[in-house]
């Protein structure tokens, strides 16, 4: 199994498209910090994946819209996107000097994350990968129980608060190889609708008692993740059209399908 | 037969923005990048040539067991309202948003337990391009559970002739007076 | 069809503009006893004026949830999460019956989403669930002021601590219908608690601390969202035989306010900001996510400390304000007959000279480290006599007393690598200016003079 992993990696690095790095994460047990229907801590499986190295960059998202200027703010369908999307764009197809080319690219909708992410092959990853991926440090697999550690990206989330993202990869890589998982940016997951579903909400989101009150607080057993609640709590009030200039986002590759 | 389908369907997919000559609303659910489905009877069509009459539109997957049978049979109570209140059936179009399970001869299974017939009432897969894109705009989501059951909520939905979204439902409900008389206001100005 | 439809609301858009009526949800009466109000908001501690109307209405209210990086204490930034920009949000002031029509916008780079509950608010969430606001959004929600009081509201957008603790609360005042018994001057007080990673004016950008948060442990307890907010520029005003309301809240997150006033008694409480008043109350408990009003007179002139009377707080982590009052002694009131250590505060208030003033604050403060002869403690505190560190520029030694100073110093030839404390908090300009001025004069240094307006210009820059 490791060494199909390490195959894929190979090939994935050999095949680098537009200079999109991947890495393989081999998967496991792995205890969620969301809590299950009842509140009880949830074991899951995580299949082995890929997942981008660092959030799609303002440059590549340029390059995207290049080849695809359907996603161009100017003709993409009212449906996909709100009137932020790509807001503080100098132009439809170029982010302009006053963006970083390497910084990760904000504004952006769940619809026209999940566009690129096609455009290489992937797709957005699933909370649970996100999760698990996130949940390690420069030095383990899993540095969730680390007090100093938890208040770190806490701090790191929130002395971005106020501030336009730098460029990624200014961080250490954590021990899979990726980078910016806390602090920099939020990040779209495929499934962000679904992780609290009512049966009547109109659109992913909205209605959502996770955004509230004592909405978090219930639904996450693991409780000193406050930077994964707060990822939760702006994910669970935003519909797939809407983008907002600190969420942006990084895709994912089945191995092995 | 089918090969000619295939070249029609071709010829739908380079031109999905117009309909009947005039070009679709902004808000046209028929903007959507391309989206191939084949339903229970193995016609292959793009979304968006469904334009041209209004349409309820849901999402379901086969191996439901619950939400699912309880929203075929709202559908078919809302049938039977419209045709009470002296409209006529409206076509239904339900997508499967398990495309790796459900496999034509699914769709056919469903089809038979619940006396579906299409084309009024068509059971789908996707073939081509990203069925997510529809469950956004639908709002409807769905999560993978580890035992490949889905956790997930269920809308009905109206669109118009040209795809936009008019009224919407909780498909687990009974049907709702609102979403009714849209359908009939919908059914009246087309004539 | 559907083009005429469209042409119909078109129509009637044009009507209602035309109007003037407004282009919102229906109010269906149009006379202007009904029409909608602009709510004017002040940044605290001001407030809107007393209501002066006898009937209800429709009261719009427009917030804008705002984060950013302000000053939490002398030589302390922090990022603030806020309503209109200020810790607390601002002040809202209806009457009872009026419905509210609160118009909360994100704005657009804002990390989080914010939402509000107001405990004026009988619905579900006071609010909350209807007005989630991602960043670059705005929800709109009316609600009936029900009953009369003085209430608090605040963020409860998940993690709900965190948001109250980065500053997220506010309060609103219900008038009764006949409106609150007039009174001199009234002021916006709310006490909140801040938990940041470095110790207690520990400087420059702090984060917030999660640990410090559960164990309830605060480095720092203050009045309107920054140490000394209320105390010099900032402090309340009154004089003497006028009489004042306070309305004070307490945000929270988790401590109550033991508010007190030294040397005033209050007439007037409503207990726990509801109907039952209580009178000639001296300390009064305010819950966090509780607020109270309370009148009192200021007979005699003096200032006056507002405190939470857990001292620690008000004396170590900065919950003090001022009231000023001025006027003429009233020594048929308070009067001082034989007090043996009252020269220095007599000297405090009879002699303006700075020599005077400085001589005093060395005495009490600086010769702690430093030593009543200015010598130092080899070691461990520099000399500040024959000291050419202090000679060569003594326009740079009124930034260290405001700002405190670490790192390596080299004072006739001898390095310390001591810290010496932040004072700015402590000490008023005209303090600084004593002091320094003193010190230039004696303990054998070459003289010079510091004043007050020099110290007031270095304070206004920030700590490097």
């Amino acid at each position: 199994m490791r060494a199909l992993c390490w195959l894929w990696v190979l090939l994935l690095s050999s095949a680098a498209m537009a200079g999109a790095s991947y890495v393989a994460l081999p998967g496991g047990r792995f205890v969620s910090a969301l809590a299950g229907n009842r509140g009880q801590a949830q074991a899951l499986t995580i299949a082995p994946f890929a997942m981008r190295v660092e959030p799609v960059t303002i440059a590549e998202f340029e390059q995207f819209l290049a080849r695809n200027p359907y996603w161009a703010r100017d003709r993409i369908p009212q449906l996909l996107a709100s009137a932020d999307y790509l807001k503080d764009w100098a132009s439809p197809l170029r982010a302009g000097a006053a963006l970083p080319a390497s910084a990760p690219v904000t504004q952006v909708s769940w619809f026209a994350a999940r566009a690129y992410c096609a455009s290489e092959d992937a797709h957005l990853p699933s909370w649970y990968q996100w999760e698990y991926a996130a949940a390690a440090d420069t030095r383990r697999a899993d540095a969730r129980d680390d007090d100093a550690r938890n208040q770190m990206i806490l701090s790191a989330t929130l002395q971005s608060t106020g501030h336009a993202p730098g460029p990624v990869e200014q961080d250490p890589a954590n021990v899979y190889g990726l980078h910016n998982l806390a602090g920099l940016v939020w990040e779209w997951v495929d499934d962000y609708g679904a992780m609290f579903p009512r049966p009547d909400a109109r659109d992913p989101g909205q209605g959502n008692s996770l955004a509230l009150c004592g909405g978090s607080a219930l639904a996450f057993h693991d409780r000193g993740q406050y930077a994964l609640m707060m990822r939760v709590a702006i994910l669970s009030t935003l519909k797939p059209s809407d983008s907002t200039a600190s969420l942006g986002f990084r895709c994912v590759r089945t191995i092995g399908e | 037969m089918y090969k000619y389908l295939l070249a029609l369907c071709a010829l739908c997919l380079s031109l999905p923005l117009v309909v009947s000559g005039a070009p679709l609303p902004p808000d046209s659910v028929y903007r959507l990048p391309p989206l191939m489905l084949v339903d229970q009877q193995g016609q292959s069509f793009a979304l968006d040539s469904l334009a041209g009459q209004p349409r309820l539109i849901g999402m379901f997957y086969g191996s439901c067991h619950m939400v699912c049978p309880l929203e075929i049979d709202t559908v078919k109570k809302i049938q039977q309202q419209i045709v009470r209140a002296g409209g006529k059936p409206i076509p239904v179009l339900l997508v499967s948003f398990d495309s790796r399970h459900d496999q034509l001869s699914d769709l056919r299974q469903l089809a038979r337990e619940h006396h579906i017939t299409a084309p009024l009432f068509q059971l789908t897969r996707v073939t081509q391009g990203d069925v997510g894109l529809l469950g956004g705009v639908l709002g409807i989501s769905w999560r993978a559970l580890p035992d490949g059951g889905f956790v997930h909520n269920a809308v009905l939905t109206l669109l118009d002739d040209q795809g936009r979204i008019l009224a919407r439902q909780d498909a687990q409900n009974p049907p709702q007076a609102e979403f009714i008389q849209a359908i009939l206001a919908q059914q009246n100005s087309a004539r | 069809m559907k083009r005429s439809a469209m042409y119909a609301s078109i129509f009637q858009a044009g009507l209602i503009l035309a109007l003037g009526v407004g282009a919102g949800p229906a109010v269906s009466a149009t006379t202007s006893r009904n029409a909608s109000i602009e709510e004017l908001l002040f940044a605290p501690p001001q407030v809107p004026p007393a209501i002066h109307r006898d009937h209800t209405a429709t009261v719009v209210i427009r917030l804008r949830t705002e984060e950013k990086e302000m000053t939490l204490a002398d030589g302390v930034r922090y990022d603030f999460w806020t309503f209109n920009g200020t810790v607390p949000g601002p002040l809202m002031r209806v009457r009872q019956g009026d419905t509210v029509e609160l118009h909360l916008s994100n704005d657009a780079h804002s990390h989080m989403a914010h939402n509000i509950d107001l405990h004026a608010v009988m619905g579900p969430g006071g609010g909350a669930a209807a007005t989630v606001t991602p960043p670059g959004q705005e929800s709109v929600f009316r609600f009936k002021a029900m009953l009369p009081g003085i209430y608090v509201y605040h963020c409860a957008t998940a993690p709900v601590p965190m948001h109250i603790a980065n500053g997220m609360y506010g309060m609103i005042l219900v008038e009764p219908p006949e409106g609150l018994p007039k009174v001199d001057h009234e002021y916006y007080v709310m006490q909140g608690d801040f938990y940041t990673t470095g110790e207690n004016h520990a400087p420059g950008l702090q984060s917030f601390d999660m640990q410090k948060l559960l164990a309830e442990q605060p480095t720092y307890v203050l009045f309107n969202g920054r140490e000394g907010s209320l105390i010099g520029d900032g402090a309340l005003h009154s004089k003497v035989g006028d009489s004042v309301r306070l309305f004070v809240g307490d945000g929270g997150p988790n401590l109550s306010s033991n508010f007190h006033v030294i040397g005033q008694i209050f007439d007037d409480v409503n207990v726990e900001g509801g109907s039952l008043i209580n009178h000639n109350v001296q300390t009064t408990v305010i819950p966090p996510g509780g607020a109270s009003m309370i009148k009192l007179t200021t007979l005699v002139p003096g200032t006056y400390l507002m405190v939470d009377h857990a001292i620690t707080r008000a004396f170590m982590k900065g919950a003090l304000g001022q009231l000023v009052v001025s006027g003429a002694a009233q020594p048929q009131l308070y009067q001082r007959v034989n007090a043996p250590a009252a020269h220095a505060e007599e000297m405090q208030m009879k002699t303006n000279d700075p020599m005077s003033i400085g001589k005093r604050v060395f005495t009490q403060i600086c010769s702690a480290c430093h030593q009543g002869n200015g010598m130092g403690l080899p070691g461990a505190f520099p000399p500040l006599a024959m000291s050419d560190y202090l000679n060569s520029s003594p326009k740079r030694a009124i930034g260290i007393v405001l700002h405190g100073l670490h790192g390596k110093i080299t004072v006739n030839n001898t390095g310390y690598e001591s810290q010496m404390p932040v004072f700015g908090g402590q000490l008023s300009d005209e303090e600084i200016a004593g002091v320094l001025t003193y010190v230039l004069n004696s303990f054998g240094n070459q003289g010079g003079t510091v004043t007050a307006a020099e110290v007031k210009a270095e304070r206004a820059k920030a700590a490097p």
